[in-house]
């Protein structure tokens, strides 16, 4: 080893890496010459634990693969299951599941801007974000009797109908006030700005290479929405917003955009949930379900980028293969690139602004 | 339709379901594919035990055309080759894929445990891993 | 002072106690006065920063520890007391015990220079305030000595970051302290002081000839004293915690403590140049008004006291309202701002004050 790099093992245990994750880093001075991700200090095995499981019992623990987008993972696995039983949602579950799934969408993108946030150094953020979680938490809680493992989902429905859709709309307003306060508090802040301005460039053609998805990606400039195909968002008309600055200050802004076009299609599903007022529920019973031979394959667009799940059964109770792809695992891969000759504390910022999310990427 | 087009084009593919089975010269395959088609974006690589043999599916995707193509490869000798030089999501796959099924990939330069311990003995994900594995005797 | 000295000598008199003794042991006292009014103003700062950071971002700040969470800073410098002393195994042992005590003693010293009514001033020298630019800049000596000697790479790179940027800040400071100078015609505090008392009240201090002085110096307070968004060498997203990573139990303590000693008498120091010390904001005191002339003259000791340290937690309010609202800045736009933005405009300063002083006449 050339003895004028300085080697810095940055996490597992650091305040900065959102969890586990570490980073081995050679650096010149403060300049960061290369970048060597180390992940698996929170594998819990999710895909082996499937295969001595059976579907149902493993149902509960896909909302732990992401923490912060809970609902995603379930509806997932859900969606896998029933593509496989050929089993149809009825429209008000659909909108049900839609509309939790944005809500849970904003709830992961707000405390994203408070974690950015205190990567940069700012404090209060964080707390104002959290505000504004809570009421988010709060209404799931109500709805599923849980805040972030909410388990709300089962194969072919819901476990009971949604209500209190008040709750739901007044929060929307309340937000709306709030992007409003973060944009004078943090977008307009010069500081911020200079921090994150032209910082931590994304290349489109690196982002596809690299297989980044979601809001990263639209963040460089490529219109790439996986709920644009997706079979629940048929009705629903949203734009998401596409900027082309590629650094970490359009990432930002097109997260605070990515609040706003969810909670247009929140309001979508309001005004459907308010036509569709039959529930029904096309549930199969779980006990000893059995999945057909073959392999099948679905995929959503979770907060942090394309989730996709794998199943190959062989007709037994338990999955024969199961196989989840998260968009943080592809994130961190791409920090080897993204991260070089950066100085320290720009690096920081720039892997704060992929949003990663360390349960996700070890599954 | 491009997935039309690669089937025909190619005499080392089968068909089957929804996947091509690339038979043999994988690289220049997924080359061609890549560059004559635009399928630009490697979403993941899935690995699969089939007992006899280990299966990869390469699941590529066009972001210009929206379209996905599923490809197909059975590893033999536990030796794959690396696509990491044409996607460079697939460092990341194969690194997994290395760790839990023990799939050598050549040419790529990164492959090292990355759950398991480094002196942990085989692969957690393949169907004969706790037959074989002594470790497990304390555990159970 | 010479009539507390007096007073002391007297008592000693009385209690035949030799004249030597009272000598030597009158210079103890007010630096043990210092260390107990420190101690009490420090932990009341420490509070006033938690409740207030906790009132910024909509939270209660500490009120479970005595009512109204006052004792919060005392149980936390008593756990903190009780904690082990934690020394790496590859640590230089000496420095590394050395770099807090060293910390903590010049932002002690420094202390003593301000001079906190007309008549409470502990060291009083022509030019007591070069001693105190001498004396609050020693602390990164200790942070150095802190940061390489606890072998730590987070704590090197902090101390490495602090040397660069108080290397960077020291020359605005600088130049503004010369066009204080130069408005004053005197460089000692309360000379300094006295030059702003006009019939004008307020609007006769120093802060509106050379208003741009005083916000460069208070942006360089801010990045001496490494609080945001200056406070990279401690930078807890990216260094952990930068020079004092390694620290524990009270050696940590002193180096908190001797943080928030110099915060306080950096907050001290801004008001006494810019905002008038001890004067009234009203051009005249308030006490002599209201009481007799033997118990005004004590009242206005406390009366001056009073201003001043209203003044210096305005000053302090400030500086955690900016650590609430910004983020961190970048180390290397950090530096350029200084040398590229705050050493030109203090040099510009300079001159705008000279010429305010050949012509204005206004400070004689």
């Amino acid at each position: 080893m050339n003895s004028t790099f300085l080697k810095l093992n940055l996490g597992p245990q650091h305040p900065s890496t959102h969890g586990v994750l570490r980073l081995i880093l050679e650096m010149q001075g403060e300049k960061i010459i290369s970048c060597e991700p180390d992940i698996g200090y929170l594998h819990r095995g999710m895909e082996k634990m499937a295969e001595k499981m059976s579907y149902i019992r493993y149902l509960p623990t896909v909302d732990r693969i992401d923490y912060l987008a809970g609902f995603f993972y379930s509806e997932l696995f859900c969606r896998t299951v029933e593509s496989a039983l050929e089993l149809d949602l009825s429209e008000r579950v659909k909108y049900i599941r839609v509309l939790l799934l944005e809500l849970n969408r904003i709830a992961s993108h707000l405390l994203w801007i408070g974690a950015f946030l205190m990567d940069l150094g700012a404090v209060s953020p964080f707390f104002y974000v959290f505000r504004e979680r809570e009421l988010i938490l709060k209404y799931f809680e109500k709805i599923t009797g849980q805040r972030m493992m909410n388990n709300y989902f089962v194969f072919g429905g819901v476990r009971h109908d949604i209500f209190d859709l008040d709750d739901v709309e007044e929060f929307l307003k309340i937000l709306q006030n709030k992007i409003q306060d973060y944009n004078k508090i943090i977008t307009d802040n010069p500081i911020f700005v200079q921090r994150t301005l032209s910082k931590g460039i994304l290349a489109p053609d690196l982002a596809v290479n690299s297989s980044i998805t979601g809001v990263n990606l639209r963040a460089s400039g490529v219109k790439l929405d996986f709920r644009e195909n997706d079979y629940l968002y048929k009705d629903i008309e949203f734009n998401p917003a596409v900027l082309n600055g590629k650094d970490s200050l359009s990432r930002y802004k097109a997260r605070i955009e990515e609040l706003q076009t969810s909670s247009e299609i929140i309001k979508q599903c309001l005004e459907k949930l308010k036509e569709h007022t039959n529930f029904r529920n096309d549930l199969v019973n779980p006990i000893n379900l059995k999945l057909p031979t073959g392999e099948f394959y679905s995929q959503i667009e979770a907060p942090r980028g394309l989730a996709s799940c794998f199943i190959k059964s062989d007709g037994g109770t338990s999955p024969y293969r199961l196989k989840w792809r998260t968009g943080s695992y592809y994130s961190v891969n791409l920090l080897r690139h993204l991260l070089k000759g950066e100085y320290l504390n720009d690096a920081i910022a720039i892997a704060g602004s992929l949003d990663i999310i360390l349960p996700e990427v070890d599954k | 339709m491009n997935t039309d087009k690669i089937k025909e084009i190619f005499d080392c593919v089968e068909t089957k379901a929804d996947k091509i089975i690339v038979k043999k010269d994988f690289l220049n395959v997924i080359d061609l594919i890549k560059n004559n088609y635009k399928f630009d974006m490697l979403k993941e690589i899935i690995a699969i035990d089939n007992k006899d043999c280990i299966e990869l599916i390469y699941n590529l995707y066009s972001t210009e055309n929206d379209e996905d193509l599923k490809l197909s490869l059975t590893v033999s000798n536990n030796e794959a080759d690396s696509v990491s030089k044409m996607y460079d999501s697939a460092v990341a796959d194969e690194k997994e894929i290395y760790d839990l099924f023990g799939i050598k990939f050549i040419g790529n330069d990164e492959l090292k445990r990355l759950y398991m311990p480094e002196n942990w003995q085989g692969h957690p994900l393949r169907k004969d891993y706790s037959e074989n594995d002594k470790r497990l005797e304390w555990n159970e | 002072m010479n009539y507390l000295y007096f007073l002391y000598m007297e008592f000693l008199a009385k209690h035949n106690i030799p004249q030597l003794f009272g000598d030597i042991t009158f210079f103890c006292i007010p630096i043990t006065i210092i260390f107990a009014a420190l101690l009490v103003i420090v932990l009341a700062l420490v509070l006033f920063e938690r409740k207030l950071l906790g009132w910024f971002t909509q939270r209660k700040g500490p009120n479970r520890v005595g009512f109204w969470g006052v004792l919060q800073t005392l149980a936390d410098a008593f756990k903190l007391l009780c904690k082990e002393n934690i020394t790496p195994s590859g640590a230089n042992r000496f420095l590394f015990n050395l770099a807090p005590i060293m910390m903590f003693t010049p932002a002690l010293v420094v202390l003593g220079i301000i001079p906190y009514s007309s008549e409470f001033t502990f060291i009083s020298t022509e030019t007591n305030l070069l001693l105190f630019v001498i004396f609050s800049a020693l602390p990164v000596l200790s942070i150095l000595i802190g940061g390489k000697s606890s072998d730590n790479k987070y704590a090197l790179l902090g101390a490495v970051r602090n040397i660069a940027q108080i290397l960077a800040y020291e020359l605005p400071i600088a130049f503004s302290l010369m066009s204080i100078m130069v408005l004053a015609s005197s460089m000692n505090l309360t000379g300094i002081m006295l030059a702003q008392s006009t019939k004008y009240g307020a609007l006769g201090w120093f802060w509106i000839p050379c208003f741009i002085g005083f916000v460069v110096i208070f942006i360089c307070t801010l990045a001496e004293l490494n609080r945001c968004p200056f406070d990279l060498p401690e930078a807890e997203s990216e260094l952990i915690c930068g020079y004092n990573t390694e620290y524990s139990g009270m050696r940590f303590a002193l180096f908190y403590l001797g943080e928030y000693t110099l915060l306080l008498a950096n907050a001290l120091f801004i008001s006494i140049l810019f905002l008038g010390g001890y004067l009234s904001p009203f051009g005249k005191y308030i006490s002599p008004i209201l009481f007799s002339q033997n118990v005004g003259n004590i009242v206005l000791y406390f009366e001056q006291a009073f201003w001043l340290f209203l003044k210096a937690f305005f000053v302090i309010f400030i500086v955690i309202w900016i650590r609430a609202t910004m983020p961190r800045m970048a180390s290397f736009d950090l530096l350029k701002f200084s040398w590229c933005r705050l050493l030109p405009v203090s040099i510009l300063n300079l001159f705008i004050v000279i010429i305010i002083k050949y012509f204005g006449g206004l400070y004689a």
